[in-house]
Parts: C-alpha cells; sequence; structure tokens
C-alpha cells in the first residue's frame, strides 16, 4: 500500500502567492499607477482652470460686477499661480483632504462614505443581478449550441448591447414605475430604513445597470464555452473518460471560463462607475455619480477634482485586482514551469 | 509518400453535395447586407430627406402647437412639448449625431491609430511616453472623462466633437498599438526593416494595409458606442443644447413628461437603437468576413 | 487463438461538412484478439483516426455512423449516447495525441484521474486517491506523491502521455486505443512510452489499438498490421507475414519511403506521386489507382474485394506485388 501522506495543497498556495510572481505584479502595478494617479490629477487641475465662467462668476450670477467677481474669487484663492494652486492641493489630497465643496461649503472627504456607500452597492446589486442570470442562461446555451434558446440568447444579447443603459432606464420607469407603480420611480431609502425598502428603491437603477453586463457577460461566456466544448482536446478527453455533458461543461469548461470571466468583471468596474453619473442622476440617488454631475452642472471644481481621482483610483484597483486575480488562478502562472 | 490533409473539392468525379451550401453563402450576403440597409436608410432620411421632402423646420415652432400626437396633419410623429415637429427633429438631431459620431470616430481612427502605430514602432522613450499619457485617460472611466472635459470645453456640435475624442483617441490608439506591435515581428515586417526601407514606407506600404481592417471593424463598433455617449452627454445637457435637436437631448426632454406623453421619449430612443444596432452589425459581420477569410 | 475482444464489421462514417458528403470509412472491418496489439496504418484523411473515434461515439454531431462494432457483446454501433458513457473509459479508453493539450491546464493531475476512476465506480475521495497514486506507479512516474497534486505543465510531455496513459487505464478497459500517442514526443521518448504499453499489455491484458501513419513503428510494436487507404482496409495481416510479403501496391509504398540508414545519404525518398482521393466523389474503381504503378484497366472499373486470400493475409488489389518483388527502383545520386 503506497504511502497516502502528502502535504496538502493550502499552504503551497500562500508560500506560492508571496515569493510569486504576483506579488511582484502587484508591486510594479501599484509603482506605476502612482504617476498615472499624479498624471489624472493634473490633467483635471488643467482642464478645470480653462473652465470659461470661474467658479465665482457662478455663485453670484450673470448680474455680478467685475469687482465683485474678483473680490470673490480672491477670497476663494483662485487668483493665485495654478502651479501654487495645484500644489496646495496635492499636498492637502495627501493628507486626506479633498477641499471644501465651492458650493456646500462642505469637506468633500464628509460627505464621501454615504456617497460611496450608495454607488457601491447599487454596483454591487449590478453585478449580482447580471451574473445571476448570466452565468445560468450561458451555460443552458452553451449546452445545445444552435438550437432554440441559444439562438434566442445570443439575438436578445446582441440586440441588448445596442440599448443605450440611459434608455432602459427610462423605459424602466415607464412601465414599471409609472404604468405598473411596482418600483419608485426616483428616490433612495438608506439600509437603516429597512433592507427591503432600500433594495426596493434600487431595484430599477440596478438593473438598468445590470442589463447591459448581462448581455455582454453571456454573449462572452457562452462563446467561450461553446470554443471550449468544441474546439479543446482536453474536452475530449474527459468526454472518453465517459463524463456526461453537464460533467463536461462544468467541471472543465465553465472552470476555465470563469477565470476569464473574473477578469472582465474586474475591467468592468471602471466602466460601471462611469455609468452611475447618468443612472444616479435619473434616479436622484445620492451616489458619487451624481455628486461628480452635480459638481459639474455647478463647476464645483473642487469636488470635480476629488470625485475623478477617486474614479481614478477605483479604476486603478480593479484593473489590478482583475490581472492578480488572473494570476492567481491561472496555475500556469502561479506556479511558473518547472 | 505524399502525406497530405483530406481535399474537399469539387473534382471530377460527380461530388456529394447536399442542399445547404447556396442558403450559407447567402445568408453571409444578408448578415452583411441587411444592417447596410438599415444604415443608408437612416443615412439617407437624415441627410437627404429633409433637403428634398416637405418636412418642417426642427425649431422655432409654436408653443400654442404643442404635444400634438401622431398623425396630426402635417405633423406624422406630432409635436414636442414646445411645438416642434418631432420628425424633423428626430432627422436633423440624427444629422448631427451622425456627424458627430462620424467625425469623433475619424479622428481616432487617424489620430490614435496614427499615435498607436507610432509608438509601437518606434518603441523606447516615446513608447513609454505616448502610452503613460494615454494610460491617465484610460484611467478616467469614460463617461465621468467626457463629462469632465465637456465642462471645459463648454456645449456646441464643435465641442462635442473634441469632447468626444478625449474618449475615441486613447481606445483607438490602444488598438492600434497592440496591433502593431503584433505585427512588427512577422517575418515581411522584419524583413522590411532589415533591408533598411524608411519607416514612413514601412507604415504606409507595409503597416497600414494590414492593421487598417481591424481598425476599420473597430471604427464601425466604435460609431455605436459614440452615438450612444453623445446621446449621454446631450441628455446631461452638456453636448448638443436645445433648440438644436440631438437624439440624446430629446430624450432628456421627454423624461420631463414622461407619464403624460411616453412617445416623446420613445421616438428618438427608437432612432437611437436602430442606428447603433446598425453599426454593431455591420460591424459584427465585416469582422467576421474578414477573421473568417 | 484467443477469443475477439472488439469485432469490427463493414463500419461505414459519413460527415456533413459545408454541404458536402465526405466518406470518411467505407466498408472497414476487423477482429481485435486479447492481449493482442493491432496497428492501423496509413496516412492523414485515410480514415483511422476516424474510425476509432466512431467505436468511441466520439464523432461530431454532424457524423453518421453505420455497420458493426461489438465489444463483448454489446454493439456499439447506433448506441444511445447515455449507455455510450458508461463504456466509454470502462471498456474502450483512449489515450489522445497531444498529451499537453490533451489535459486540463487548469485542473491537477491527481484530480484528473480520480474524476475517470469516479465517472465509473462509486468510490470514496480517498479510495480513488489510492488507486490514482496507483496507476502513476504503475505508469512509472517517478514521486507519483508529488506529481498528483502538480499541474500540466509542470510535467514533461513524455509524463503528461504516462498520465494519459494512466487516466485511460483507470477503469481496466478491454481495449486500448493509442492514437497517434507517440507523434508529438520525440524519438527517445517515443520508445519509452510505446515500451511501456507493451509492459502494460502484458501485464494487464488489455488489447491495444495502436492508429499511427509510422510503419515502422507497426513493425517494432504491433502483432497485427491493417493499412487503411481512403477508409477502406487495403492489407491486414500479422506483422511479420506483412513485411515479409506485402502485396498491396500501397502498403509497398509506404514502406518504401520509410527513411532508411543502410541507403546512401542523400538518395532521394521515393515518392508516391498525386494526392490521397477527395471522400466527397470516390471513384468507382480501386482508390489508390491513380498513383499506382501496377494499375491494370480492371483497377480503374470495379473495386478490388478485401479477402483473405492468403491464410490469415487479407489484402484487396487486382495487381497484387509478388514476392521479393520492388515496386519502384531506388532513385540514386
Amino acid at each position: 500500500m503506497s504511502d497516502v501522506a502528502t502535504t496538502s495543497p493550502a499552504p503551497r498556495v500562500f508560500s506560492a502567492v508571496l515569493g510569486s510572481p504576483a506579488l511582484r505584479l502587484i508591486v510594479k502595478r501599484l509603482l506605476t499607477a502612482i504617476p498615472i494617479l499624479l498624471g489624472v490629477s493634473i490633467l483635471m487641475f488643467v482642464l478645470l482652470n480653462l473652465i470659461p465662467g470661474s467658479a465665482a462668476l457662478q455663485l453670484l450670477g450673470p448680474e455680478a460686477t467685475p469687482e465683485q467677481i474678483a473680490r470673490l474669487e480672491h477670497d476663494m484663492g483662485l487668483d493665485r499661480p495654478p502651479v501654487e494652486r495645484y500644489l496646495e492641493w496635492l499636498w492637502n489630497a495627501l493628507q486626506g483632504d479633498l477641499g471644501r465643496s465651492l458650493v456646500s461649503r462642505q469637506p468633500v472627504t464628509d460627505v464621501l462614505p454615504t456617497r460611496l456607500a450608495v454607488t457601491g452597492e447599487l454596483v454591487a446589486l449590478a453585478f449580482l443581478i447580471s451574473l445571476t442570470v448570466a452565468i445560468p442562461l450561458a451555460l443552458l446555451a452553451a449546452r445545445r449550441p444552435n438550437r432554440f434558446l441559444d439562438r434566442v440568447s445570443m439575438v436578445v444579447s446582441t440586440a441588448g448591447l445596442s440599448v443605450a443603459n440611459y434608455v432602459l432606464a427610462l423605459l424602466l420607469v415607464l412601465l414599471f414605475a409609472v404604468k405598473l407603480g411596482w418600483f419608485p420611480a426616483i428616490g433612495y431609502t438608506p439600509v437603516s430604513k429597512g433592507l427591503g425598502d432600500n433594495l426596493y428603491s434600487l431595484a430599477l437603477p440596478a438593473f438598468a445597470m445590470a442589463f447591459p453586463l448581462l448581455c455582454f457577460y453571456t454573449r462572452f461566456l457562452r462563446g467561450d464555452l461553446v470554443d471550449q466544448m468544441q474546439g479543446e482536446d482536453y474536452v475530449m478527453t474527459a468526454r472518453a473518460k465517459g463524463l456526461g455533458p453537464w460533467q463536461v461543461l462544468l467541471r472543465h469548461a465553465f472552470r476555465n471560463s470563469s477565470f476569464g470571466l473574473i477578469t472582465i468583471v474586474g475591467l468592468n468596474i471602471s466602466g460601471l462607475i462611469g455609468a452611475t453619473v447618468i443612472i444616479e442622476s435619473i434616479f436622484s440617488l445620492p451616489g458619487i455619480g451624481q455628486y461628480l454631475l452635480q459638481g459639474i452642472l455647478t463647476r464645483d471644481y473642487i469636488v470635480v477634482q476629488a470625485i475623478v481621482i477617486i474614479f481614478a483610483i477605483i479604476t486603478v484597483l480593479a484593473n489590478l485586482m482583475a490581472d492578480v486575480l488572473y494570476a492567481v488562478l491561472d496555475p500556469r502562472i502561479r506556479y511558473g514551469t518547472n | 509518400m505524399a502525406l497530405t490533409e483530406v481535399q474537399v473539392s469539387s473534382s471530377a468525379v460527380v461530388a456529394d453535395e447536399t442542399a445547404p451550401t447556396r442558403t450559407r453563402a447567402w445568408l453571409r450576403k444578408l448578415h452583411i447586407g441587411v444592417p447596410a440597409g438599415l444604415l443608408l436608410l437612416i443615412f439617407f432620411a437624415c441627410f437627404v430627406l429633409p433637403l428634398v421632402a416637405p418636412i418642417p423646420k426642427p425649431t422655432g415652432g409654436d408653443i400654442l402647437n404643442s404635444l400634438q400626437p401622431a398623425f396630426t396633419p402635417g405633423h406624422i410623429l406630432g409635436t414636442d412639448d414646445n411645438g416642434n415637429d418631432i420628425l424633423a427633429r428626430i432627422l436633423v438631431g440624427g444629422r448631427t449625431s451622425l456627424f458627430v459620431a462620424l467625425t469623433v470616430n475619424l479622428l481616432g481612427l487617424v489620430i490614435g491609430g496614427g499615435l498607436g502605430a507610432l509608438a509601437a514602432q518606434a518603441g523606447g522613450i516615446v513608447d513609454s511616453i505616448i502610452m503613460r499619457l494615454f494610460d491617465v485617460l484610460i484611467a478616467i472611466p469614460s463617461l465621468a472623462l467626457i463629462v469632465a472635459v465637456s465642462l471645459s470645453l463648454g456645449p456646441g456640435v464643435r465641442n462635442t466633437i473634441l469632447t468626444l475624442s478625449f474618449f475615441s483617441v486613447p481606445a483607438f490608439a490602444r488598438i492600434s498599438r497592440a496591433e502593431t506591435l503584433r505585427l512588427r515581428e512577422q517575418p515581411f515586417m522584419v524583413a522590411a526593416r532589415l533591408s533598411g526601407t524608411s519607416t514612413w514606407r514601412i507604415v504606409v506600404r507595409h503597416l497600414a494595409p494590414n492593421i487598417g481592417p481591424q481598425l476599420m471593424t473597430f471604427a464601425m463598433l466604435g460609431l455605436g458606442i459614440v452615438m450612444v455617449i453623445e446621446g449621454a452627454l446631450s441628455f446631461l445637457g452638456l453636448g448638443i443644447r436645445p433648440p438644436a435637436p440631438s437624439w440624446g437631448n430629446m430624450i432628456f426632454q421627454g423624461q420631463l413628461s414622461l407619464s403624460g406623453t411616453p412617445m416623446l421619449v420613445v421616438w428618438p430612443s427608437i432612432a437611437l437603437f436602430l442606428t447603433v444596432v446598425g453599426f454593431n452589425q455591420l460591424g459584427e459581420a465585416v469582422r467576421l468576413r474578414w477573421s473568417g477569410r | 487463438m484467443s477469443e475477439a475482444v472488439l469485432k469490427v464489421e463493414n463500419l461505414h462514417v459519413r460527415f456533413e461538412v459545408a454541404g458536402y458528403r465526405v466518406h470518411a470509412v467505407n466498408g472497414l472491418s476487423y477482429q481485435l484478439r486479447a492481449g493482442r496489439t493491432l496497428a492501423i496504418v496509413g496516412e492523414s484523411g485515410s480514415g483511422k483516426t476516424v474510425s476509432s473515434r466512431a467505436l468511441m461515439g466520439l464523432l461530431p454531431p454532424n457524423a453518421t455512423v453505420s455497420g458493426s462494432a461489438r465489444i463483448g457483446s454489446v454493439e456499439l454501433v447506433g448506441l444511445p449516447e447515455e449507455d455510450m458513457r458508461r463504456h466509454r473509459g470502462a471498456d474502450l479508453a483512449m489515450v489522445f495525441q497531444d498529451p499537453t493539450r490533451s489535459l486540463n491546464p487548469t485542473m491537477r493531475i491527481g484530480t484528473q484521474i480520480t474524476e475517470a476512476i469516479r465517472a465509473h465506480t462509486r468510490v470514496e475521495p480517498a479510495a480513488a486517491k489510492r488507486r490514482a497514486l496507483e496507476l502513476l506507479s504503475l505508469v512509472r512516474i517517478p514521486d507519483p506523491n508529488r506529481r498528483f497534486h502538480q499541474y500540466p505543465h509542470q510535467l514533461s510531455g513524455g509524463m503528461r502521455q504516462r498520465v494519459m496513459i494512466a487516466i485511460a487505464l483507470s477503469s481496466d478497459p478491454k481495449v486500448l486505443i493509442a492514437d497517434e500517442a507517440t507523434t508529438a514526443l520525440d524519438v527517445t521518448t517515443q520508445a519509452q512510452i510505446m515500451e511501456l504499453l507493451a509492459e502494460l499489455r502484458s501485464r494487464l491484458g488489455t488489447a491495444i489499438i495502436l492508429i499511427s501513419h509510422d510503419l515502422g513503428l507497426a513493425a517494432s510494436y504491433a502483432d497485427d498490421v491493417i493499412v487503411m487507404y481512403a477508409g477502406r482496409a487495403v492489407e491486414y495481416a500479422p506483422t511479420r507475414i506483412l513485411f515479409a510479403q506485402m502485396r498491396m501496391p500501397y502498403t509497398r509504398a509506404l514502406f518504401d519511403a520509410i527513411p532508411r540508414l543502410e541507403r546512401e545519404s542523400h538518395t532521394l525518398l521515393p515518392v508516391t506521386p498525386g494526392q490521397p482521393p477527395d471522400l466527397t466523389a470516390l471513384p468507382a474503381g480501386c482508390p489508390f489507382e491513380p498513383r499506382c504503378p501496377r494499375a491494370r484497366p480492371e483497377c480503374r472499373d470495379s473495386r478490388p474485394p478485401f479477402v483473405e486470400h492468403e491464410v490469415g493475409h487479407w489484402w484487396a488489389c487486382w495487381n497484387p506485388c509478388k514476392d521479393g518483388e520492388q515496386l519502384m527502383t531506388e532513385l540514386g545520386v
């Protein structure tokens, strides 16, 4: 009887990750992220200083005299040289002070946590909905390629990708809020007032955001699964072992596809955050997307600067996470070659 | 002994042919034909029709004439809340939106594609600098970037085109660079470099024809994307401003009276949807054609 | 003479491809006896791989299989998929050509073996693992405990192929089909794998089908050889007899084309001109006729039947080679 005592894989993974290419990847990417984020802040600063009308003009209105404007600008510190203003901003930002809104005078960092929570919940729900529908649908479609369910779901997903999310949002409101009255058209109920109501208020916006993702994931996953089932030799081996079609699909094809899917989900986070700008506005949700838009409409450049940086940070981190996950999940990268 | 693969060909002895071949070839033509036809129709409607057909002006409507339903005499699709003819606004708005989308993609193709190829060809410092610049732009989610840039540049057709270029140029640059890098190591490219061909000649004679198709397909898919983003920008009031029509700002205006007159939102939405579907399908069909070769 | 473990009779396989019908296998018949190795030799497109995939039911949906293939008392042709699955891996197992692509790169070796075991027997994971480790030792993989947890890319090509063999043997199949199993390996590893297969055959009594384009391989390791051309068997005999007296001119041509050390260097390899026939439009006569140096008028008009002309030696030819005859003169420099 052979000796069956072997080292279990768990501690091995740990040491593999730490000493592995994955860690080097993380460090390298974090290092390159810094100049990129600096670049973003400089770009935004430059752009926002080209605004035809300054924030002061905006606050005082078109009737203001040039002297009044100049005085307010001086008070707001807007007449100092740009480089000086940028460096001051940067210095403060690195210490966690993102400035005060020009309009509300509230520190941006005070407002951030609650707003981030709202957006975070919205984005999380969107991913949840999209994956919960896309994965089973893609699996069922790939199980019988080119048959009815496959063709229908592909046509619908392709068409769905051509629908603008704001259009979908309005149509959802029209149907489910106005005509049927099942869901609220606008407004946000925080979790503290009841989880049910909270989810209720986020249902339509989450679905509006989830729908394009859903279409994309279904198409991607179905395509990847079918490619594997029809093209990869290890699928033939699996069948030759006597495994049933669902076993082959799930244990081999889906397993491999899931790595790609996870990476894509990570890369999508950035686009989804961007979409919140318009969705939160349509549904009046107090998240950071709406905050940015308000800042833009009121020429509150402090807020715009801050939120864009935040967006960039989230993007960089999400992309990094996606790459790292892929490196960790793919055993060829994790363990390298012998 | 010649070890060869099975050849499926129509040889001398009568081949055993089954029916579906002819339908399959037909279907492939349809794949390109239908979206192309749809798009031609849309282009015709937006660019030619207002010039030849008796369609009322899209602006300057009488407020007393507002919110007429469809099939009112003189207004096939009715009027909006300012009394403007909806069909006219859709056609003219489409003209504007299409013009913007085409220009933005053209700029992206030429500038972005050019810069990306240049970066890949030049390598080294030039590559690093160019790509770092684009990395900064790409690090900001597209809609957020567009919205922020539009704040700086302002509304209007020309500014909207410039704003949207901030999105299209980096996207094309990335693709172009990746394709160029891929092609660089192909034997014919190495040969051209080694034989001393000038960079310019390499770009024009060897590079462009090979990455061209890929970029064109991307451009076609990009048209749909840009139309949607322009719509978003106009929807938010930052792109094309009323009274000039754009499908985006029409949808926004329609939102204000969503419960009462939903069609104000639905008509431009349908127009946008059909156009984007057309571009996407055409892009897909062309891509399949080109890669399946 | 041992009992026939696998009896194939008049097997036909047809594909519908892009509007054409490809006749990949046209009336193949043979018998495989327990503990013996049968080599099926032919060039690409001869139908050798297709015929064995047909036995396992692993052909794509556009294939139609007819004829008979019995393993024991079970008729494989026309067997419904759920029943076929019970036999796949358990009675009939296959080892594929490229071990790099035939193993799932993201699954550990051990799991891929235990998966095969548990596909046919209900066992505890621990028992499956023991059996997997036994199999790894059986195929002579050193340090099986460590290899069990590794991924395919951490093993060499030869070891991966051994793992494939372990997977194939996991449920004690009666027949093991090695489909170009050594083509992707270097010559030394090839010899090792073939030795392993021979050893396993004598230890376990498994019958082996060796599919290859390499006549030399067949000569070294097979007990019986079938030569296929254009989807048909054209010659069949025990190895020694076949190599002593090749009858079918095609076999002769295959043999002559093997590079040999005894020839002068730079001797041109005798190549048979022409191409294999178009499988969508097979001629009425002998399919080899257009390229055959021994062709006669009757070869084009009617197909020679596949008949046991001499004891244990079958062939299909109107004008077979005589003993000791050279088919082609060497083209010397």
